[in-house]
C-alpha cells in the first residue's frame, strides 16, 4: 500500500487521474511487442530468444510475487510448480498430444492441483516452518523427477517435435514469441487486477495481521489456499512455456536453487509492487547475460548488486520508480 | 429471563500443561447487558477471550450465541455467528491508512471477498459502512492518517471499529482502556456507554471507576475460577473479593 498519507477525505479514491505512469504498461508493452521486428537491423537476433526466457521467468515471479509479496507467504518451493509445469507438458508429449494449448493448459491444471495439495498442508505452519515444508516439497518433486525414467530421468526430456500452435503455426518465425508475450502481459495484467479487488486487499490484510483478519471473520485458511493455488497454477503456465521455449526439460528446473534464486528475483525488484516479478527478473537475468560475457565469475558483482540494493533499495528496485513518479 | 441468556459459556476448562488456567467458568450475558470481567494479574481473563472468541482451543465446555452452539466452530465462523472482539495490545493495520482499516472491516461483512476482477475502491457501500463506524468511534477527521501514527487512544478507538463492523450481538472487550490517560479513558467509556444500544458487551478491564460506572454485572475471577458475581455494590461490598482483588490492587 501507498505510505504516502493522503489527508483527509479521500473522496473519490476509485478514481485515478490518468498519468503518465499509467500509460507505462502499454509503452513497455508496446517496445516488447516491436522487439522481434526491430531486432535484425541491429544485429540483435540472438537476443529474441533471451527476451522469451525473460518473459517466461517474468510470469514465474509474477505468480511468486503476489503470494510472497501480496500474501506474505515466504515459499521456498515454487520452481516446484514450474517443474510440475514442464513435466506435464512431458507426459503430453510422451502421450502424443501435439497441441500446445492443450499441453499449456493441461500444465495449468495439474499444477493448480499440486498447489492446492501441498498448500492445504503447508499453510497449516508460518514463517519459517512454512518456507521449510514448501522446500520439501519442492525436493520431492524434484526427487521424483529425477526417478521418472520414462521421462529421461535426470538426463532430462527433449521434444523433438515442437507443439503446435494451431492456426497461428506459420504465421510468422518468432509467432511464439508473441505467444509469450501476450500470456506475460495477461498474468500481469490480471494480477495487478487482483492486487486492487476485495481478495487482494483480504490477502494483503492477512500478510499484515492475520489474526486480526480472522478476528474480523476473514476464512484465513481458504484465502492464503486460493491465493497459493492460483500462483501454483501459473508457475506451471511458466514451466509449460519453458519446456516449449527449450524444447527439453530436466529436474534441474525445480532444483531448489531456483526457488532461491525467483525469491531473490522478486526481492530485487520489490515484494508487494506491481512491477516487482518484471523488475527483478529483468535485472538478474540481464546482468547475468552480460556479465557472461566478460567473467566466470559473474556470481560475484550479482552479489555486489544484491548488497547495493539492500543499501540504497531496501524495499526493492521498483521503490526507486515510485518516488520518481510521485516528483513528476 | 436467565433461561434465555444471549450468551452462554458452561464449564470452559483450559489446561496448559499442569496448570488449570480456566477452572469450569460459567458466564452469561444477557441482551443489551454490560458484564465486567474483573480479576487481578494472572487470573485467566485473557485466556478465557481467547477460549471464546476460539483462539484458544477449548479443553472442555460449551458456548453458545443466541442457541448456536459456537465451540465447533473456527474464529472467523464465529464472528459470523455474532460474536466480535478487540485486542488487549492493540491490534489494527498499522501501515495502512485508517480509512484502509475500516474498509477491509467492512469488506468481511458485506458479501464475499473472494472476487478476483473488480475494483474494490469502487464499492461505494464499502465506503459508506466506513465513514459510518469511523463516525461512530469518533475517528471521522483523521481518515487518511496511517493507522501506525495514531496516538494509542485512536489507535484503541479504531480497534473497536473493527470489531463493531461485524455488527456483533456480542462484543468482547479485552482491556480496552490499557495504558490510557484519563481523558482518553473517559472518552472510551462514554464510547462503550453507547455501544450498549447495538450489542451486549463481555468488559474485561482492570480500571475499577470505568468497571463500576458501565456494568450491569460484574464477575470476579481469581485463579481460573469465578469467585462471585453481582452488581457493583455486590462486588465493593465481597470480603473475598476485597482480600484478593482489591487489596492486591491497593499494594500493586
Amino acid at each position: 500500500m501507498s505510505s504516502v498519507a493522503t489527508l483527509p477525505l479521500p473522496a473519490g479514491a476509485g478514481a485515478r487521474p490518468r498519468s503518465a505512469a499509467s500509460l507505462l504498461p502499454w509503452v513497455v508493452l508496446a517496445v516488447l511487442a516491436a522487439f522481434p521486428l526491430i531486432a535484425p537491423a541491429f544485429g540483435l537476433e540472438y537476443y529474441i530468444g533471451f527476451v522469451r526466457r525473460l518473459l517466461i521467468v517474468m510470469i514465474a515471479a509474477t505468480s511468486l510475487n503476489f503470494i510472497l509479496g501480496y500474501g506474505g507467504m515466504v515459499a521456498l518451493g515454487h520452481a516446484g510448480f514450474v517443474g510440475v509445469g514442464a513435466y506435464t507438458v512431458v507426459a503430453m508429449v510422451e502421450a502424443g498430444v501435439g497441441s500446445a494449448w492443450a499441453a499449456w493448459g493441461m500444465a495449468i491444471v495439474i499444477s493448480a492441483v499440486f498447489a492446492a495439495a501441498i498448500g492445504a498442508v503447508s499453510l497449516r505452519a508460518r514463517g519459517v516452518y512454512f518456507l521449510m515444508i514448501t522446500l520439501a516439497f519442492a525436493q520431492m518433486l524434484y526427487y521424483l523427477a529425477v526417478s521418472l525414467r520414462t521421462y529421461g530421468g535426470d538426463d532430462g526430456y527433449g521434444i523433438y517435435t515442437p507443439l503446435s500452435l494451431g492456426g497461428l503455426d506459420g504465421l510468422h518465425a518468432d509467432i511464439f514469441y508473441w505467444v509469450v508475450l501476450a500470456l506475460a502481459a495477461l498474468v500481469f495484467a490480471f494480477s495487478s487486477r487482483v492486487a486492487v479487488s476485495r481478495f487482494g486487499h483480504a490477502l494483503m490484510g492477512i500478510r499484515d495481521n492475520e489474526t486480526r483478519m480472522a478476528a474480523m471473520g476473514y476464512p484465513v485458511y481458504r484465502i492464503k489456499l486460493v491465493a497459493f493455488t492460483g500462483a501454483g497454477a501459473v508457475a506451471g503456465l511458466a514451466g509449460a512455456l519453458l519446456a516449449s521455449h527449450n524444447n527439453f526439460v530436466s529436474p534441474s528446473l525445480m532444483h531448489w536453487t531456483e526457488s532461491a534464486t525467483l525469491l531473490v528475483m522478486v526481492a530485487i525488484g520489490g515484494m508487494g509492487k506491481r512491477w516487482g516479478g518484471p523488475l527483478g527478473v529483468a535485472i538478474w537475468l540481464t546482468l547475468a547475460e552480460v556479465l557472461k560475457l566478460y567473467t566466470e565469475y559473474w556470481h560475484w558483482p550479482i552479489g555486489l548488486m544484491l548488497i547495493l540494493v539492500v543499501f540504497f533499495a531496501p524495499k526493492g528496485v521498483a521503490t526507486l520508480f515510485e518516488r520518481k513518479e510521485k516528483t513528476q | 429471563m436467565s433461561a434465555t441468556s444471549l450468551f452462554e459459556a458452561k464449564g470452559l476448562v483450559k489446561r496448559f500443561g499442569g496448570l488449570l488456567a480456566t477452572d469450569h467458568v460459567d458466564i452469561t450475558v444477557e441482551p443489551g447487558e454490560i458484564h465486567a470481567l474483573i480479576g487481578p494479574n494472572g487470573a485467566g481473563k485473557s485466556t478465557l477471550v481467547n477460549l471464546i472468541s476460539g483462539l484458544l482451543p477449548l479443553d472442555e465446555g460449551s458456548l453458545s450465541l443466541d442457541g448456536v452452539e459456537l465451540a465447533a466452530l473456527a474464529p472467523h465462523q464465529r464472528v459470523r455467528a455474532g460474536l466480535s472482539r478487540c485486542f488487549q495490545v492493540t491490534s489494527v493495520f498499522k501501515s495502512d491508512t485508517v480509512l484502509d482499516n475500516l474498509l477491509l472491516a467492512a469488506q468481511a461483512h458485506a458479501g464475499s471477498s473472494f472476487r478476483f476482477l473488480s475494483r474494490r475502491a469502487a464499492e461505494d457501500v464499502l465506503m459508506e459502512t466506513a465513514l459510518r463506524l469511523a463516525e461512530t468511534v469518533g475517528l471521522a477527521d483523521v481518515l487518511g492518517r496511517i493507522a501506525g501514527t495514531l496516538p494509542h487512544g485512536a489507535q484503541r478507538k479504531l480497534d473497536v471499529a473493527l470489531a463493531l463492523a461485524a455488527r456483533p450481538r456480542l462484543l468482547l472487550l479485552d482491556e480496552p482502556m490499557a495504558g490510557m490517560g484519563p481523558e482518553d479513558s473517559l472518552q472510551m467509556v462514554a464510547l462503550i456507554e453507547q455501544l450498549r444500544a447495538q450489542t451486549a458487551i463481555l468488559l474485561i478491564e482492570h480500571d475499577m471507576d470505568a468497571v463500576f460506572q458501565l456494568a450491569d454485572r460484574i464477575s470476579v475471577l481469581v485463579y481460573g475460577r469465578v469467585l462471585t458475581s453481582g452488581d457493583a455494590s455486590h462486588i465493593k461490598g465481597h470480603p473475598e473479593v476485597q482480600a484478593v482483588y482489591l487489596g492486591t490492587e491497593a499494594h500493586a
